[in-house]
């Protein structure tokens, strides 16, 4: 019984990890190789900005220099307007976001459970995806008027298709291994889509709904840009009629960091909720 | 006593292709009965019918005298890759068949962590699949089986996926978690000396159509170790077999090379 013994000595739960027993000085190696490229790379990026418009470019109309950005950003926030501007394309995403998130999982998981239900929306779904519907944003603004619900309306549309199209892939694409090891229980179908199906389309939801930020920003600013009274597509249309390059960039700058705070945060969502995926 | 499980006449047809013969058979309880035979020889298709994952064309399977049709939690089935669900932690993975059967309670919970501690898996009770080896994954497999406490396991070539070593480990453990309860066991694998090892009576299967050859009766002391494995007498019954299917396997081989 030697092979035995030794077979349940080798499983022994594995000792804390090395990783935080390691000396601080390795840490800080570590993080300087894997954070130095990057971060020397936005900073020359950065610099190289602030050089070119101040002696290549040097037009305040073309162009602004990060730190007039920064600066412009500062005046913003300082008088409330740029909150303002925030708040109110911040709205019209979240909601957008949320009614889109919650009617394309209904339409994923209703495409996926009858195969007549499929056919008939499949063409729709795929037709709208590859259509840029955006297009469609001034008639939106025409029925809806310009207060936040034609940009709710676009957002909605922009991000319904890849959240459905994501869910209906997901649920059809579940391991048969899984489906026929709940099979030999004597699972019921009711039980087979709880325990497996769902779960295992879960990374596919939010892969569409991560795919369904930059989409939806999209949506908002462009839709404001058509017409609207307030809002970070306002603010920028508003700068750009009145050449006033510092404010038309942070605007830039506060979408862009809007974009990468929640495509992080869906990242780390991600590593808390699918952390199989990541294998 | 009447057999435990008794197959009569079992047939199956893919399509136009036989893949079962006219299969007869009768296990008694606490019997361990291995199935081996070459590629396409239809054996794990026979223990997919026992499972009810299949349905035979003709012929029946007798489970305690209950006609068996359908899954349910009177078989326990082992699955060659260990079909866990990567989202749920041991525990979580082999109560599912009782989860299923029912709400599980206190003492489901309970009987399943014992089952863990009895496949060597104390204290791995709250990790997921992805931190344990290919060995340990089959043990969370075979763990997930016994917790329903089944009439009978059906094993279709579980340790076909490890490493040699592993293997032979695996093998060792599996008669030892035997030995504590004696379960009737429907064993299928490609290997005879793991078929030779474990069970009482070793079924050849012939391919073309799938068909029972031959019957060997393993009258091998138990408990057995893995010393048996180098013995006169365990390397005779080895050489029996292979000389039973030789042919065949080489024409599986070329067969499946064409």
């Amino acid at each position: 019984m030697s092979a035995t013994s030794e077979g349940v000595k080798a499983m022994s739960p594995p000792q804390s990890r090395p990783a935080t027993a390691a000396p601080k000085h390795q840490l800080v190696g570590l993080l300087r190789r894997r954070y130095l490229a990057g971060t020397l790379s936005v900073v020359g990026g950065l610099l190289l900005w602030e050089l070119i418009s101040r002696f290549l470019v040097a037009n305040a109309l073309f162009l602004a220099a990060p730190s007039e950005i920064v600066v412009a950003l500062y005046n913003l926030a300082a008088t409330g307007q740029l909150w303002h501007h925030v708040g109110v394309s911040a709205a019209e995403f979240a909601l957008g976001y949320v009614i889109a998130s919650i009617l394309g999982i209904a339409l994923g998981l209703a495409m996926a459970s009858r195969a007549t239900t499929k056919q008939a929306l499949q063409p729709w779904v795929s037709g709208l995806y590859a259509t840029p519907t955006i297009a469609l944003a001034p008639l939106f603004i025409l029925w809806f008027g310009i207060g936040i619900w034609s940009k709710v309306i676009v957002v909605i549309a922009l991000v319904l298709f890849p959240v459905t199209i994501n869910t209906e892939a997901g649920l059809r694409t579940t391991s048969e291994r899984l489906i026929e090891m709940l099979r030999s229980f004597g699972a019921t179908p009711r039980q087979i889509f709880l325990k497996v199906s769902l779960p295992s389309a879960v990374p596919f939801i939010l892969a569409g709904l991560k795919l369904g930020i930059g989409r939806g920003l999209i949506g908002v600013v462009v839709a404001e840009l058509f017409g609207s009274r307030a809002g970070l597509g306002r603010l920028i249309s508003q700068s750009a009629d009145a050449f006033n390059m510092p404010e038309l960039f942070a605007g830039v700058v506060v979408l862009a960091v809007a974009g990468i705070v929640m495509t992080a945060g869906f990242g780390w969502l991600e590593g808390k909720l699918v952390p199989w995926t990541r294998d | 006593m009447a057999p435990k499980l008794t197959v009569s006449h079992l047939s199956k047809w893919f399509g136009g292709l036989e893949a079962l013969r006219g299969i007869d058979l009768a296990v008694e309880r606490g019997e361990f009965i291995a199935v081996v035979g070459p590629s396409g020889c239809g054996k794990t298709t026979f223990l997919r019918i026992v499972a009810g994952l299949e349905h035979a064309t003709a012929g029946d399977v007798l489970l305690d005298g209950c006609v068996v049709r359908e899954p349910g939690t009177d078989r326990g089935f082992v699955f060659q890759n260990d079909s866990l669900l990567p989202w749920r932690t041991v525990l979580a993975n082999a109560i599912i068949g009782r989860e299923v059967a029912g709400s599980i309670g206190p003492a489901d919970r309970n009987r399943t962590m014992e089952l863990l501690k009895l496949v060597g898996l104390e204290g791995f009770e709250h990790y997921h699949p992805r931190q344990l080896s290919g060995g340990m994954r089959q043990r969370v497999n075979l763990a997930r089986a016994l917790a329903i406490d089944p009439e009978i396991l059906l094993m279709d070539e579980p340790f076909a996926a490890l490493d040699a070593q592993t293997r032979e480990i695996m093998q060792a453990e599996l008669l030892r978690i035997w030995e504590r309860g004696h379960k009737t066991v429907l064993f299928v694998t490609h290997q005879i000396d793991e078929a030779v090892f474990l069970s009482d009576r070793v079924l050849v299967f012939a391919r073309r159509p799938g068909r029972l050859l031959a019957e060997v009766k393993i009258a091998l002391p138990r408990p057995r170790d893995l010393e048996i494995k180098r013995t006169a007498e365990f390397v005779a019954l080895v050489d029996r077999i292979w000389r039973m299917i030789e042919d065949d396997v080489r024409a599986a081989a070329l067969y499946e090379n064409a």
